[in-house]
């Protein structure tokens, strides 16, 4: 539905912030894809993903410590707002929707064509 | 480790501080250090480098851009309101230092407009003639005797050069003809005025040289026909009102009838040529025909000039070579010797060597100096105030360092602050020369103009004078205000190491001190001298005494009209002549002595006067008697220098012996003898004088009235003249008035020492002021401290005051020297002179001591009877 927009970098940071709970700041949220999904994240689309869905409020944010490393830089924590988890509960829901209504016999031909 | 900190490349970090939304800059930046901190460990620098370059310009996208304009621009206005603010809010809590500042450098800055307008009015003189580079005026140097200089050539030359000579283009002859009388007829009604710049004859190529366009009329028809002239929109106006000017006529000297052919535009202010009037060369011929003569070589007048436009191939050289064939050709008499020369029409008006310079160059060049000067005090005494400023603005300083204030916004703030005090000065210099201007034009007889609307040099000159002294004023202050630690700054440990150079302040006010009291040594002196010229003993009565001109030469006339005035009531004396005992154009011609026929080797000063000249001037005859009255010179009366010149010591000896003069064709004896009586300006020597009776070379009256009721009395006689000489303009001058302009320089000079001692005294009090303030800043608490230790009022004023007694002392002893030095020379411009005397030293010391302790009385008694308490209270 229109309610809830959410590509699917944006969906893919919306779950890493949920796997990361409460460790998710965007170093980590990268570092998490990274790994998990094999794909490099660069800093500009992280940083925009997470802007765009903080205004669409699935995300807050608030700041966190500051490290030598980050030369007195503050983290910034990001958490998912109850709207978020609306939003990916409904992409989760609209996907699965979508996969049961998908007839058996696309699978069966897919694998006899193979 | 930490001191070998590995920073990402500063250009992308910069670029990319420069682009980010504010909200996010600092994660992200956080973020960016991180990875590369890590990729430092991991890959090393450089590729660490290239991964955070790469990462920047990937982040350099729209979501992370901060938004074009709100932002940025808001801050720096915001900012800038905020300096506006705060400088203005600081400037009306100290009102007192806003003040000192404003008035000073208003008063620079005024003169400094004043300054600039006057150089450049002078600088652009004659500036609008189309070829003005290779416009020249031939003159003429004569050698006999001694040497003699003159702005015209002999006539005949300019039409020579014009028909037989390449190196001028064109050729112009003018006479100028001054101050003369022109009469107006109107149905039977005769208007008659003075015109002081008088008229001008001219040939149709001066109109070709020189830029001076007819609105109505033509040149070629004008400047060709004989008794034709053009004259001015301004004066078409005066004499003819609406009336349509083309085809009038106006008489000159009562004996040209012109007729109005053409109206020429008015006359610039910055031109030499300044006759209303210009007629046609062909009239000059029926007006001086013995001048206008195609063979008229032997004399020069200094009106009758000649203009060139030189060929662009030739030089002045080669111009002034080829002038030399007409002067070996033609020349003046035998003992003269001519040499023509080439004037650059921009020399004219500067260079006075062969008459009519109005100004030297090097005088300009002096007042620009004394305006940068000026400038310049003003500006470092505003150093002075405002570093002592400084210290009591520290904690504000303190305060912006520690909540993040950058250096370079503190100077920022500085200078914004100096700007407001610098705008507010010009503007109050604006008005103020605005509303001067016209008693400096009076003063000083010019006509200056400040357009400030229309002169772009003028709004250029003030703008980069504000930018200028914003810099210079605010420049030292403002970094210095940047260099406070904001803990010293708190803990008011600023000192004078902090806040520099006191020993420059102390050099700065001395040398201020020297100007002033030099000047002010001047002023005495001169305003002593003028003094004494006004009230020394001339020798004869100067007082209530109108010398009137002669309407015409006729001698009987004279006599007649003489009687005439004689008889009205309030005339005490009157008597013919040529002109008064004292007066600046004298006839000085040779003389004979005795039976011998060679000359004297000195010049007397010849006056014609009737029977009456010497009881109107109470002229004091020692020996012998009065003159008897003769048509031709009979009698002679001698003053004591001639005798003393021809060596007689026995005045008895002199009587009775004869002598001619003017070439032997006045002859006379001796029947009296005169006491010395001053005939020129003090500047000068007494003459050798001769006092001889000739009715026909008289041409003024003396009248001497009775001064209790001179105004009616001149009304009298400007009557009785009117009616005797009905076609010319009544003129009289009173004597005292006339020998009073023998010292128009000087008196002007007067006016400007008057004037430049009182702004630099100003200035330099300014100065005081601001290092007193800057000073009891500094030992407010030393005050306190000798206070609580039992010194007095007295001491602590002793304290403050023997320091500025001495910079004043030693400002005099460097002063009094210089301006002894400056003052004996001017003085021995005058033949008679006074002494310089110990009291005019001490009157300038005394004085400018006097006025300093004026200037730091207030800020020196508010500190020494500061309860100690206030002082010490906080540490």
């Amino acid at each position: 539905m229109k309610d809830y927009q959410l590509g699917e970098f944006e969906e893919i940071v919306l779950l890493t912030v949920g796997i990361l709970n409460n460790a998710a700041y965007s170093i980590a949220i990268k570092d998490e894809i990274e790994s998990r999904l094999s794909r490099t994240v660069s800093m500009g689309a992280l940083h925009t993903a997470l802007k765009r869905m903080e205004d669409k409020e699935y995300l807050r944010s608030y700041a966190g410590e500051a490290t030598e490393e980050r030369v007195g830089r503050p983290r910034r924590y990001f958490e998912i707002t109850a709207l978020g988890k609306k939003a990916i509960q409904h992409a989760k829901v609209t996907r699965e929707q979508l996969w049961a209504a998908i007839p058996d016999t696309i699978w069966q031909a897919k694998l006899a064509g193979i | 480790m930490k001191d070998k900190k590995q920073t990402p490349p500063k250009f992308f970090l910069s670029f990319f501080r420069w682009f980010c939304h504010p909200d996010m800059s600092d994660y992200i930046e956080g973020d960016l250090m991180e990875v590369y901190d890590r990729n430092l460990k991991k890959l090393g620098k450089r590729k660490a480098d290239w991964k955070f370059i790469f990462d920047v310009l990937l982040l350099f996208r729209p979501g992370i851009i901060k938004p074009r304009q709100e932002n940025h621009n808001l801050n720096s206005n915001n900012m800038f309101k905020s300096y506006f603010k705060i400088g203005w809010r600081t400037l009306i809590r100290n009102k007192e230092y806003a003040l000192m500042n404003i008035a000073g450098l208003a008063l620079s800055i005024t003169c400094c407009l004043f300054i600039f307008t006057l150089v450049k009015h002078h600088l652009g003189f004659d500036n609008f003639h189309e070829n003005k580079d290779r416009i020249y005026r031939i003159v003429t140097e004569m050698h006999s005797e001694n040497e003699h200089y003159s702005t015209g050539v002999p006539t005949p030359l300019g039409a020579l050069v014009r028909d037989n000579q390449t190196f001028s283009e064109k050729t112009a002859r003018i006479f100028i003809h001054p101050n003369a009388l022109i009469t107006l007829t109107d149905k039977e009604e005769k208007t008659k005025y003075k015109e002081p710049e008088g008229v001008t004859f001219a040939e149709p190529e001066f109109f070709e040289i020189f830029n001076f366009p007819l609105i109505k009329g033509s040149i070629e028809s004008s400047m060709n026909t004989v008794n034709a002239a053009v004259i001015s929109e301004g004066l078409a106006l005066k004499y003819f009102g609406d009336k349509n000017p083309i085809g009038e006529t106006i008489l000159m000297e009562n004996d040209l009838e012109l007729s109005i052919t053409g109206i020429l535009k008015d006359i610039p202010d910055n031109t030499g040529f300044r006759s209303e009037i210009i007629v046609s060369f062909p009239t000059f011929e029926a007006f001086m025909p013995w001048l206008a003569s195609d063979d008229f070589w032997a004399g020069i007048s200094g009106n009758l000039q000649t203009f060139v436009l030189l060929n662009p191939s030739t030089s002045t050289y080669e111009a002034e070579e080829a002038l030399t064939y007409y002067a070996q050709e033609y020349p003046m008499n035998k003992q003269t010797k001519s040499v023509y020369q080439l004037q650059a029409l921009n020399d004219i008006h500067f260079i006075d060597r062969f008459g009519g310079g109005v100004i030297d160059k090097n005088h300009l060049w002096i007042l620009s100096a004394i305006g940068i000067f000026l400038l310049l005090t003003a500006c470092v005494n505003f150093i002075n105030l405002a570093t002592a400023q400084a210290l009591r603005r520290a904690k504000e300083v303190g305060v912006r360092k520690t909540m993040g204030g950058q250096r370079w916004q503190l100077f920022w703030q500085f200078m914004v602050e100096t700007g407001i005090i610098t705008a507010i000065s010009i503007i109050i210099a604006i008005v103020a020369a605005y509303t001067l201007l016209p008693s400096l034009n009076n003063l000083y007889d010019i006509n200056l103009r400040l357009d400030l609307f229309s002169n772009t040099s003028l709004i250029l000159f003030i703008v980069v004078l504000g930018l200028v002294i914003t810099f210079l004023a605010g420049f030292y202050p403002g970094y210095l205000l940047g260099v406070f630690q904001p803990i010293t700054a708190f803990r008011q440990k600023l000192s004078q190491q902090h806040i520099g150079g006191f020993n420059l302040r102390r050099s700065l006010i001395v040398t201020q001190f020297v100007i002033s009291q030099v000047l002010i040594i001047s002023l005495i002196v001169v305003i002593n001298q003028m003094r004494f010229t006004k009230n020394a003993d001339l020798g004869f009565d100067k007082e209530a005494i109108v010398m009137v001109k002669a309407g015409d030469n006729a001698a009987s006339k004279m006599e007649a009209v003489k009687n005439e005035i004689n008889r009205l009531p309030g005339v005490q004396q009157i008597s013919l002549c040529n002109n008064a005992p004292a007066s600046s154009d004298n006839w000085e011609t040779d003389i004979l002595w005795g039976s011998s026929q060679e000359k004297m080797d000195f010049l007397i000063n010849m006056k014609l006067v009737d029977e009456n000249y010497v009881s109107t001037f109470n002229l004091d005859i020692i020996y012998g008697r009065n003159l008897v009255a003769s048509d031709t010179v009979m009698e002679i009366l001698a003053n004591e220098t001639l005798l003393k010149q021809l060596r007689i010591i026995n005045p008895e000896d002199a009587l009775g012996t004869q002598i001619a003069v003017n070439s032997g064709n006045m002859k006379g004896q001796i029947v009296g003898v005169v006491k010395d009586f001053h005939d020129k300006s003090f500047h000068e020597a007494i003459s050798p004088i001769v006092l001889a009776s000739a009715s026909r070379h008289y041409s003024s009256f003396a009248i001497k009235m009775d001064p209790r009721d001179y105004q009616n009395t001149l009304e009298a006689i400007n009557a009785t003249w009117q009616e005797n000489y009905q076609d010319q303009v009544f003129e009289y001058a009173f004597l005292d008035d006339r020998i009073e302009k023998f010292y128009e320089t000087e008196n002007m000079m007067l006016s400007g020492i008057q004037l430049f001692s009182l702004i630099t005294l100003s200035i330099s009090c300014l100065g005081l002021y601001g290092l007193i303030s800057f000073m009891v800043a500094q030992k407010t608490k030393e005050v306190g401290i000798r206070k609580v230790m039992g010194s007095g009022v007295t001491h602590i004023i002793w304290l403050f005051g023997k320091e500025f007694a001495r910079l004043v002392l030693i400002g005099f002893v460097i002063a009094s020297p210089i301006g002894w030095w400056f003052m004996q020379n001017w003085l021995r411009e005058f033949e008679f002179r006074i002494q310089i005397d110990v009291w005019t030293f001490v009157i300038a010391g005394v004085g400018t001591l006097l006025i300093a302790a004026i200037t730091i009385g207030y800020q020196v008694l508010r500190v020494a009877y500061l309860n100690p308490v206030l002082s010490l209270k906080a540490e």
